[in-house]
């Protein structure tokens, strides 16, 4: 699994890759997690609102700071997609 | 090259504490100026005024539903909605100042165009809530509403500007997919929000009003008391924390710099001669405001550090007029932000961009200066 945090390196952005890490780590889950801040690339994903986080070139999530219980529940949504696919 | 210009910070600090008259007037003069200056702003306004402004930003970062303004940026909204929304959305979306390239990026390539792309990228800084609060708690409220109409009615000339002369670019953009998937999931009413919001502000508005202490007393503890009461009974506790951290975050992001800021600008004060300041910005000209949104573009000013800034340097002589020129350019512009500009939008479009910013800003000084 490939999670991206796309964002130009504000505070926000640096908060949503450090809660995304929080959340694997509790979920004893290993996945790549890669911060983007080329801003075309993230403008290529349709993100309108920094930060966003993109599983598996999936945007779940845009403009704000979820919480780490909600970003699990993101990764194991995509997890049980990609285990039925 | 950054270990580099660490190097050469490192060099020019050892210059200045080895080689620098410490003793001279001058000198001392400029210190205690600059330390007298930050005494002014830590007590007469940063609790009354940075305190709530905060607050209210992180009101807004975390309560107001953007995703409905966005989708009123998109390629179908008919020019006259995205226009007026594009002029005031800077002000509520761009609360973090690096959301602005990406929305601004949107907008342009697959959204409502350039037109309201451009209005979008000049208000987004140039009228941030804290900017406008502190603006009116230091200078006056009349300085701060002309700030605010004068950078809405701008963006909207530019955008037009901007439309009409690359009326090619729009006609590529199709409704393919523009925000779509964004979803607002706050459970309040836009009426509890509006109250807070209107609550907060209202702590500021009386910290400032002149009435006598007791019912400034009453008005306040009111109002703090109401705010809690929607804390404690309306909002959930993760949307609170997340209030908290917004506001957190942008207290730390501006307020270091803001107090260096001060402290330069009480530095220029003494440092700065008078004539030199009165002979080239002092009257309310043409070249003067030129002068003023010239300087005010290539300068890179600090969220908020405009204000102590501008202060000074009507303390110094500058005129109203190109004080607002430079309240315009200030924000909006830079060397740093032209440069990411010219590398999105092209030489071409970039360049007539901020020209007619610099043009536009101007004018409203010169309009400002004579009329208000």
């Amino acid at each position: 699994m490939t999670i991206r945090v796309l964002g130009p390196g504000c505070m926000n952005c640096k908060t949503l890759e450090r809660r995304t890490r929080e959340a694997l780590e509790q979920m004893n889950f290993q996945a790549n997690v890669e911060k983007i801040e080329d801003l075309d690339r993230i403008v290529s994903y349709g993100i309108m609102r920094t930060p966003g986080l993109v599983i598996d070139e999936k945007v779940v999530w845009q403009g704000g700071v979820p919480s780490v219980e909600k970003i699990k529940e993101f990764i194991s949504a995509q997890r049980g997609e990609a285990g039925a696919a | 090259m950054k270990e580099w210009s660490k190097f050469l910070f490192l060099i020019g600090a050892f210059l200045v504490f080895s080689l620098a008259p410490m003793d001279a007037p001058v000198v001392t003069q400029s210190l205690s100026a600059g330390l007298s200056l930050l005494q002014e702003y830590a007590r007469r306004h940063v609790l009354t005024c940075l305190v709530p402004a905060f607050f209210i930003a992180g009101t807004i970062a975390v309560y107001v539903k953007k995703n409905a303004v966005i989708r009123l940026l998109g390629p179908t909204t008919k020019k006259y909605i995205a226009y007026p929304v594009a002029s005031v959305s800077g002000g509520i979306l761009a609360v973090c100042s690096c959301t602005i390239l990406p929305l601004f990026a949107s907008i342009y390539k697959r959204g409502a165009g350039i037109g309201p792309a451009v209005a979008f990228l000049f208000t987004g800084p140039a009228i941030n809530v804290t900017a406008i609060l502190l603006t009116g708690s230091v200078l006056g409220w009349d300085f701060a509403i002309s700030r605010l109409a004068a950078a809405m009615v701008i963006s909207v000339v530019a955008g037009l500007i901007m439309a009409f002369l690359f009326r090619e670019h729009d006609e590529r953009n199709s409704a393919n997919g523009f925000a779509t998937g964004l979803e607002d999931d706050l459970p309040y009413s836009g009426l509890t929000v509006t109250l807070f919001f209107i609550l907060q502000l209202g702590v500021l508005i009386f910290f400032a009003l002149s009435v006598s202490l007791v019912v400034k007393a009453i008005l306040i503890i009111g109002s703090i008391a109401a705010i809690l009461g929607i804390v404690f009974l309306r909002f959930r506790r993760e949307h609170n924390l997340e209030w908290m951290r917004e506001t957190w975050n942008l207290t730390k992001k501006i307020l270091p710099y803001l107090f260096v800021g001060i402290f330069i600008a009480g530095i220029m004060e003494v440092a700065i001669p008078k004539e030199f300041i009165t002979g080239l910005v002092g009257q309310n000209t043409f070249v003067a405001n030129i002068v003023a949104s010239l300087f005010g573009a290539f300068m890179y000013f600090a969220t908020l550090t405009e204000v102590p800034i501008i202060q000074k340097l009507m303390a110094l002589g500058m005129g109203r007029g190109p004080a607002l020129t430079l309240f315009l350019t200030g924000n909006a512009l830079s060397l740093p932000s032209m440069i990411v500009l010219f590398k999105l939008m092209g030489t071409k479009q970039a360049s007539i961009y901020i020209l007619s910013i610099v043009i536009l800003s101007a004018f409203a000084g010169l309009l400002f200066g004579a009329f208000v």
